[in-house]
């Protein structure tokens, strides 16, 4: 997979300091998944994070390490032998999470291949391969499939499937809106997206106006964090179905 | 407090050195013996830190105090897991509290890549000597000198990302700036850093890194 659109500096510094959302992170991960270029400039950014550490302020903490210690003692009583290497698997920052969750071995199964052709931060949310999924239609060559059960103030995040030759309406952003390329390409005034692409809208108040200039349906997966101002007045018609 | 207030004094490169040193081995001795006296010095150190690092996004000291025992427990009984070919101990540690902040807040962990996906692109990590991070003693130097010599402004929009996890459409409000130039803030720190790596990597330096003007234009307020 050639990745030729790639994510900004100032996301990926979002995505490494934590101010992000789920869904613009699991976005970002699909995207780190496949550009092993962002990846490399996700870890560096993560040094940043590390050298800026040092930086911090001290507060008193009332615990000492002795306390700690003791009882990580009394928490290895209940641990399995040799369960302590599951916990850090498949997390490219080392530990994830806290130290309690041991019981994670039992559902190693999951790393099995989840959707073929589908990065894994994204296949997690689907019940069913792409084609397979409930696609609503929404408008002519047009479906959805909502992966956010959130009210739309709080940012979309979807799904679309857009047959070859559809052309979506022109609209600009009034926030930030990442698009990550799943399957198909389109074309738009600010380039040409393909598969495993990431479209890094911040902000772009230039509408635009994608055409889908692939011979398989194009499926874009989609994060904003706030409703985008459509410019036409098909336009405007549309963005309460569409969402975007 | 005042969180627009510059951040704290550069630091010096050579005790940041030492220190990178010391805390590295101390998480080796620690994966290796469980070394209560190397643990003592890391949490010493670091604790204050971590708590400080959880309240900068408002959580009470409580809870920041819990969960700072959690992420020191994590540094206890996973030191084993920690590569110091692959990161400094400071980034080890600021990568668990970030993402236990994040566990907390939301109640879901961050999501991350899954480095047993069978799309996982490994190309660049081979070649691309641009963008790699190695975290051996030269880079990891280079690192902290690029950082200790950021301009005031550019540190003050570091910190104020990583330290209170703002985004940086939440700086630009915060500070009352239009939002292109956080991003221009935000781009140049990074290419200072990024720059200072790759200077050393190649024969002729390419400093044009520093030069590049974000184009920005499109994110400007319209008038």
């Amino acid at each position: 997979m050639t990745v030729s659109h790639h994510l900004t500096d100032e996301t990926i510094l979002d995505y490494s300091a934590g101010s992000l959302i789920m869904s613009m992170e699991t976005l970002i991960a699909c995207h780190l998944t496949v550009c092993s270029h962002c990846r490399l400039r996700a870890e560096l950014a993560d040094g940043i994070g590390g050298g800026l550490l040092d930086d911090f302020e001290s507060v008193p903490v009332s615990a000492s390490p002795g306390d700690l210690i003791a009882r990580a003692g009394s928490m290895a009583d209940r641990d399995a032998p040799g369960s302590g290497h599951s916990l850090d698997s498949g997390q490219s920052g080392g530990l994830a999470e806290s130290g309690e969750d041991d019981h994670r071995a039992d559902t190693a199964g999951e790393s099995a291949t989840l959707i073929s052709g589908v990065p894994r931060p994204l296949a997690r949310l689907l019940p069913a391969p792409l084609e397979d999924l409930p696609w609503r239609r929404i408008a002519p060559g047009i479906r959805r499939h909502n992966l956010s059960n959130q009210p739309r103030r709080h940012g979309a995040f979807q799904l679309l499937r857009l047959e070859p030759g559809v052309v979506l309406s022109a609209h600009s952003h009034a926030d930030r809106e990442l698009t990550f390329l799943v399957k198909g390409s389109y074309v738009d005034e600010i380039g040409h997206f393909k598969e495993g692409d990431i479209a890094d809208l911040d902000g772009h108040h230039d509408a635009h106006r994608p055409v889908v200039d692939s011979d398989v349906p194009c499926i874009a997966l989609i994060a904003t964090q706030s409703p985008v101002r459509f410019t036409g007045l098909v336009g405007k018609i549309m963005q309460p179905f569409v969402g975007i | 407090m005042n969180s627009s207030a510059p951040p704290p004094t550069k630091k010096n490169a050579t005790a940041a050195a030492a220190l990178r040193k010391r805390m590295g081995d101390n998480l080796l001795a620690i994966g290796r013996d469980r070394d209560e006296a190397a643990f003592a010095d890391v949490y010493s150190y670091y604790a204050g830190r971590v708590k400080s690092f959880l309240m900068g996004k408002g959580m009470n000291e409580d809870t920041a105090e819990e969960l700072t025992q959690e992420i020191m427990l994590v540094v206890w009984r996973r030191a084993e897991s920690y590569d110091p070919n692959k990161a400094a101990a400071s980034t080890w540690l600021f990568t668990i509290a970030r993402n236990r902040r994040i566990d907390y807040l939301r109640g879901n962990s961050r999501i991350e890549v899954d480095l047993d996906d069978e799309m996982l692109d490994m190309q660049s990590t081979e070649t691309d000597t641009q963008e790699k991070f190695v975290a051996d003693e030269q880079s990891a130097r280079q690192l902290e000198t690029a950082l200790a010599s950021l301009p005031q402004e550019q540190r003050q929009v570091m910190h104020l990302s990583y330290y209170r996890g703002m985004s940086h459409g939440d700086i630009a409000q915060w500070l009352e700036l239009p939002i292109g130039t956080v991003k221009s803030r935000i781009r140049l720190a990074i290419q200072a850093v990024r720059g200072s790596l790759k200077d050393e990597e190649m024969s002729a330096p390419d400093t044009s890194a520093r030069d590049i003007a974000p184009d920005d234009r499109s994110t400007q307020p319209s008038q």
